[in-house]
């Protein structure tokens, strides 16, 4: 018995910052056994309609959106039951790009000393 | 519909003045103003691809088709050189195009028009022939698209006679400068900073812009050590830098110039004025770039203030980098500041 580990895969950005897409339907269902690369769910996004492939080869555990639902990009869309990478869990692995946000200004380094006055 | 669609047809609708302050995002306020100015003047007419039925691919003319009707809201083929040149021949008969090129980088199939038609036809028709139109420019990067997706053109547009150039920073601006692109009698550049689109602010619809002249800058927060100068959305990056030096105890002036041609040197001249030193920031190439504009603008007009030579941050003298390289080369917060400390530090020889 090999060991298992879980993996979530997030809605990633499905081109030109897009920041949501809405559930049209799911190919696969909790229990399901998936193919990486299989069809997984298909997403409207407000650019297109989207076929999404399976990120990992495993079992389907939980779905985190319903049909109809429309989900942010890094949102949780489903999660798997995959066999444990050796050396632990890897990245969470994404298509394309990302959006913008604002969550954290970016760092800084450099710091600065105020003129003599 | 999604979600986005649904919010934006509803920000956007009863967006003429009197309608009040609501909060939406950049794009909302682009599609408000559009709104707006298709609502208050029969002639104007948006058209681009996948404008019309589509929305735009980033939601910006979203349920402007089904609200003013596929004659004033169209897709046109992916030309867009037919795209502005079909505005030009609409404004010499009397409309008032909104053309929309999808993206920077695909300006350059459409510069012909632009240079050698829509600059100039007001000028060779001796002024009968006004080129009322505003040509939206979805520009700049940050939002690690591919190739030609991320080019900012300004300097390129501004060193065109006949052409005006702005690039709003915020939702607030965008919604104004663009009702005031389209008010404008002469060709507008209006240059939407992508990697805003989705910042959400207060809008003023009922604000208007008939009570501000074209060209005028502002200042967005006022400091006494140095001014930063940047437009689009590199302001936003400058006001970061500025907390981060207030920090250290330095104050900095953030003047966003919204307006890139014509400049505001006035305006630019009374900030450094009163800071003595400037940086200016952006995220074309360095070489040849509006920093050299700006400069030497400030160094004409407040020469005598000046403490130290004018520094400019900008983006290398290299072609627009993939998605996963735009963090190096967009000017970052380190690079910014450095600049400041280099003003501040510096001695006469």
């Amino acid at each position: 018995m090999t060991d298992t580990t879980e993996r979530t895969f997030t809605l990633p950005d499905l081109g030109e910052g897009l920041v949501e897409a809405t559930v049209l339907e799911w190919l696969a269902a909790p229990g399901d056994e998936i193919a990486r690369n299989a069809p997984l769910v298909e997403l409207e996004t407000t650019k297109s309609a989207v076929e999404i492939p399976s990120p990992h080869g495993g079992t389907v555990a939980r779905l985190h959106a319903a049909e109809g639902d429309v989900v942010q990009v890094g949102e949780p869309l489903v999660t798997f039951v995959v066999e444990a990478p050796a050396g632990g869990a890897g990245a969470q692995s994404g298509i394309v790009g990302r959006v913008p946000a604002e969550e954290e200004p970016p760092r800084r380094r450099v710091r600065l000393r105020p003129p003599q006055e | 519909m999604t979600g986005t669609m649904t919010e934006a047809a509803e920000a956007a609708r009863g967006s003429a003045p009197g309608a009040g302050v609501r909060e939406m995002s950049l794009q909302q306020a682009v599609n408000a103003a559009l709104r707006t100015v298709l609502e208050q003047d029969p002639d104007t007419l948006v058209f681009g691809e996948d404008v019309g039925a589509l929305g735009g691919v980033f939601r910006v003319t979203d349920g402007l088709q089904r609200d003013f009707g596929a004659e004033r809201v169209f897709d046109t083929p992916l030309a867009e050189s037919a795209i502005v040149g079909m505005a030009v021949g609409l404004a010499m008969n009397g409309w008032r195009p909104i053309p929309e090129l999808q993206f920077d980088g695909f300006a350059y199939p459409a510069v012909d028009q632009i240079v050698n038609q829509l600059a100039r036809m007001h000028y060779r028709s001796r002024g009968t022939a006004p080129m009322p139109v505003t040509l939206r420019l979805p520009s700049f990067g940050g939002i690690q698209a591919p190739e030609h997706h991320g080019e900012s053109l300004e300097a390129l547009f501004a060193h065109v006679p006949g052409l005006k150039v702005c690039a709003p920073s915020d939702p607030q601006d965008a919604y104004r400068l663009l009702v005031q692109s389209v008010r404008c009698d002469d060709p507008v550049v209006y240059m939407e900073p992508k990697a805003r689109y989705w910042e959400r602010r207060p809008v003023d619809t009922a604000a208007g812009a008939g009570d501000m002249p074209v060209g005028r800058s502002r200042v967005l927060r006022p400091g006494r050590h140095a001014t930063l100068v940047a437009w689009g959305a590199m302001v936003h990056r400058c006001l970061q830098a500025a907390e981060y030096a207030a920090e250290d105890g330095v104050e900095l002036e953030v003047v966003d110039l919204r307006w890139l041609k014509p400049i505001d040197a006035e305006g630019l001249a009374a900030s450094v004025s009163r800071t003595r030193r400037a940086v200016v920031v952006h995220e074309a190439p360095l070489t040849a770039g509006l920093g050299a504009e700006v400069g030497s603008l400030v160094t004409e007009r407040a020469f005598g203030a000046l403490a130290a030579p004018v520094e400019r941050v900008a983006g290398f003298d290299v072609p627009y980098p993939a998605g996963p390289l735009e963090p190096q080369y967009l000017p970052t917060i380190d690079r910014i500041l450095s600049a400041v400390q280099r003003t501040l530090e510096y001695e006469r020889p």
